[in-house]
């Protein structure tokens, strides 16, 4: 199967960044590829549960959905751990599913599953 | 010229243009790989929309619209991300004879549009992908 990562490297809701790069994800989940989708920065944010539904309240998708969609589909959904820690998201706080990983193996990942890579 | 055998570079842009340069590098990567005999193919996600845009006139900028439009007489395939355009108002995309109507006044000539999973199709095809904006 042929591979794909996605890197997120902002919030959602204020970018479009995060749900278009799982949008993207999603995508080529589905059409039986893999994926892993990479989340640095701000971009952890995106592993947050428990979110209003933005759909309802401020028009917005909902990447919560997304995600446990990209990991229902079989995609890997990776965080970096020392973003995580920065902005205090512990993982109780995070969707099921959600690998935390050190700078060393999200490294790994991207070296040895980039061989397409988009950046959001 | 160095043909490399129909091998293909996909490149998606993320950002408008003006704004930042990534519209620019983009066209210009773009131009060498069509030079060194790669067959292109371009996707505008998001805000990079804005790039199809015709009849821009920057005073100072790089033309963005014009090296666009020169990429698609060069034989680069254009592809816009369907709803995105839909939501900033260059085409209807509604069902019209069976078809959806993808007919625009505000549109370079040339574009084509395609939905997420068309983009997903031409990453299939590529072997180099290239991305700019979105960090």
């Amino acid at each position: 199967m042929a591979k794909l990562v996605v890197e997120i490297s902002h919030a959602p809701f204020g970018h479009e960044n995060a749900y278009a790069g799982l949008f993207a994800a999603m995508g080529w989940v589905s059409a039986g590829n893999e994926v892993v989708v990479v989340l640095r920065g701000a971009g952890v944010h995106v592993v947050r549960k428990g979110q209003i539904d933005p759909l309802k309240e401020i028009s917005l998708p909902a990447t919560e959905r997304q995600v446990t969609d990209v990991i229902g589909e079989g995609g890997r959904i990776v965080a970096d751990r020392s973003s995580l820690e920065a902005r205090g998201i512990e993982r109780d706080m995070m969707i099921d599913g959600i690998e935390v990983l050190d700078r060393d193996a999200i490294r790994r990942v991207l070296l040895e599953d980039g061989e397409r890579v988009l950046t959001f | 010229m160095v043909s490399l055998g129909g091998k293909t570079m996909a490149l998606m842009l993320f950002s408008a243009p003006f704004g930042s340069q990534y519209a620019d590098h983009m066209c210009r990567i773009a131009e060498r790989a069509l030079d060194k005999g790669y067959d292109v193919e371009i996707f505008l996600y998001g805000d990079s929309v804005h790039v199809q845009m015709n009849e821009q006139r920057p005073k100072t900028f790089f033309p963005v619209g014009d090296a666009l439009k020169g990429l698609i007489d060069r034989g680069a395939a254009v592809y816009s991300c369907e709803i995105c355009s839909i939501a900033r108002g260059y085409i209807k995309g509604e069902l019209k004879d069976g078809k959806k109507d993808y007919s625009s006044t505000k549109v370079i000539e040339g574009i084509r549009f395609c939905s997420i999973y068309g983009f997903v199709e031409m990453l299939g095809r590529a072997n180099r992908v290239l991305s700019f904006g979105g960090s």
